[in-house]
């Protein structure tokens, strides 16, 4: 009897890895070719498949600089977008954050609460309105726009409001009160060091986000060289490329390679934080 | 003791005001304009616009096209949603079984997650570079004589589609995985203890321990993944030409939305009124899941408060 079972679970395994090393292939193999076909060149992929890497990454290169692709200002921009946004979003998300848990005041109820509505609240319902408003003030082809709106981060707001319930000593902030310290000084000097790990996972998701992002951008950015990364990999598509299939995969690659060395580096956090906001008792 | 409760009460708010104010300049405001353009003639060539009632909102419901664009969102999101929950659920089950003990499990769902991460606009071009006539997989076939000739799968109506509901399943079934395994290992084990002696299969457990247990987890998944399945562009609209080809095939809410934006004349007065018809739809629909899949018991409105 016993032993029946175990064999029955043993063949159960089997199928079970089989299932996952068939699932694998198909999740990776497309992200494979892409960074294959990437040093490649556009003769060799013609000629066929292939799983090992050439070395045709150098001329891939030349060609997309030469058909007048600007892959390193669009690094260069995405990264500027990114960046400020994570900071700010960090920072502005976690001080908003520690005001709710931190204080008591007239209204703190009703603030979380519409945060929680807000989080919500699709971006297509305020695009086109956030567009006009931005053209009045001539702010539209202007990062500004893309930056400014995450002050107001409802979804940051509600995972730090959760994070920082979970880590907060009171005792430390009351004798750093004692000691003499500013409120916003407490904010800096003590909270800030102890939410480091949260703050962290945050920004990696605020990073992978903003670097992706395509519809808000390509809504609000027009000229030229203020293109982010994703609205040149949309150029990539256009017909003075065609046929020049080893430098399309090599742009496509630069724009997703920089997120999976953040992956593989960070992937703990990562892979943690996706359940910190679902998850919650 | 007063004096410190005061100065408490002005602290807070001074906290939460940069939130406050960035809301109401970059997320009330511009939800109000939106609303308020939808009942406009607006365009971005002319700077005065009218007050037109609810024309745009008439205009939309008799235009094929719109109907046609929330077809294709519901069809793709469903089409991607129940396989993506499948797959997600048996992995999940697997990984948290204590007695089927699969190795590695931590590394399995981490590269089963990560083509989430990925610029879904690079991933989109990389697709079409895939599928295209000359591209790998047409090479593949051809060369091991699965087909005769190449085949055009961006130009055929439903093979496009179901490259659009693969890309969209195979970016978030690893989300979902991971989720629906943080949701199960909160459970008690003490609770499958007690269904064993009691004599339940697997199936039985599953049914009515952890089904139950991981509702709360299952409508925030459904729920999120209908709000962003709602607002596809950036896969649909870099597939193919940016218009919803072939035939409208793979046309969605927000592509629809943003062609009317980026019309010769910037119709942004009917633009908008797409976003709120979207917002109303989404909201509807959310909603009316949450209220179908309450708590029947009491015990899920302390929790959540």
């Amino acid at each position: 009897m016993i032993k029946n079972y175990r064999i029955s679970t043993n063949i159960l395994r089997f199928f079970i890895y089989l299932f996952l090393a068939v699932l694998l292939i198909v999740t990776l193999l497309p992200v494979w070719l892409l960074l294959v076909n990437a040093t490649r060149s556009t003769l060799e992929i013609q000629q066929g498949i292939s799983l090992l890497p050439s070395q045709y990454t150098l001329s891939n290169y030349k060609i997309l600089l030469s058909k007048g692709l600007d892959l390193p200002q669009g690094f260069l921009n995405s990264l500027t977008i990114a960046a400020a946004t994570t900071i700010i979003t960090v920072y502005f998300s976690m001080l908003t954050a520690y005001g709710i848990v931190g204080y008591d005041f007239k209204g703190k109820k009703f603030l979380y609460n519409s945060i929680l509505v807000l989080v919500m609240i699709p971006m297509q319902l305020s695009i086109i309105g956030f567009y006009q408003y931005m053209s009045r003030f001539g702010l539209t082809d202007n990062y500004l726009s893309l930056i400014l709106p995450s002050i107001a981060s409802a979804g940051a707001v509600f995972f730090f409001k959760q994070y920082l319930e979970s880590i907060m000593i009171q005792d430390l902030i009351d004798a750093g009160r004692i000691d003499g310290a500013s409120e916003l000084g407490i904010f800096h000097r003590i909270m800030f060091p102890i939410a480091v790990p949260g703050a962290f996972t945050l920004g990696i998701f605020t990073f992978v986000a903003a670097w992706n992002n395509f519809f808000n951008a390509y809504i609000l950015i027009t000229s030229r060289q203020k293109y982010t990364l994703p609205m040149l990999v949309q150029t990539l598509r256009g017909d003075v490329y065609r046929h020049e299939y080893g430098a399309i995969y090599l742009g496509l690659a630069a724009s997703v390679i920089p997120i999976i060395i953040i992956y593989f580096l960070f992937s703990r956090y990562i892979v943690n934080g996706i359940s910190m906001g679902a998850v919650k008792e | 003791m007063v004096h410190k409760k005061i100065r408490k009460i002005n602290h807070g708010y001074l906290f939460v005001a940069p939130f406050i104010i960035g809301f109401l300049l970059f997320g009330l405001y511009p939800v109000y304009n939106t609303l308020s353009l939808s009942f406009t003639d607006a365009t971005l060539m002319k700077a005065d616009s009218n007050f037109i009632g609810l024309k745009n909102f008439e205009r939309l419901f008799q235009d094929k096209t719109f109907i046609t664009a929330v077809t294709n969102t519901w069809e793709l999101w469903i089409m991607n949603f129940i396989p993506q929950l499948g797959i997600a659920m048996l992995l999940a089950v697997w990984f948290t079984d204590v007695r089927l003990k699969i190795k590695a499990g931590g590394v399995w769902r981490m590269l089963f997650y990560m083509p989430n991460l990925l610029m879904p606009a690079a991933i989109a071009a990389l697709y079409f570079s895939l599928f295209s006539y000359y591209g790998p997989i047409n090479q593949f076939l051809v060369r091991s004589d699965l087909i005769p000739e190449a085949i055009d799968f961006l130009r055929n109506k439903e093979i496009t589609r179901a490259i659009v509901v693969f890309i969209q399943w195979w970016m978030w079934y690893g989300q979902t995985t991971i989720l629906l395994m943080a949701a199960m290992t909160s459970i008690s084990i003490s609770l499958y203890e007690a269904a064993v002696i009691d004599g339940a299969n697997s199936w039985k457990m599953f049914r009515y321990i952890t089904l139950p247990l991981i509702k709360p987890v299952m409508i925030y998944i459904l729920v999120t993944s209908l709000v962003g399945g709602m607002q596809m562009f950036d896969i649909p609209m870099l597939l193919t030409d940016g218009r919803g080809s072939p035939a409208n095939a793979i046309l969605t809410n927000n592509i629809m939305m943003y062609m009317r934006f980026r019309s010769s004349q910037g119709h942004i007065g009917a633009a908008s009124t797409i976003g709120v018809m979207i917002f109303i739809m989404t909201t509807f629909v959310a909603l009316l899941i949450f209220y179908l899949l309450r708590e029947k018991h009491d015990d899920f409105k302390g929790k959540s408060s």
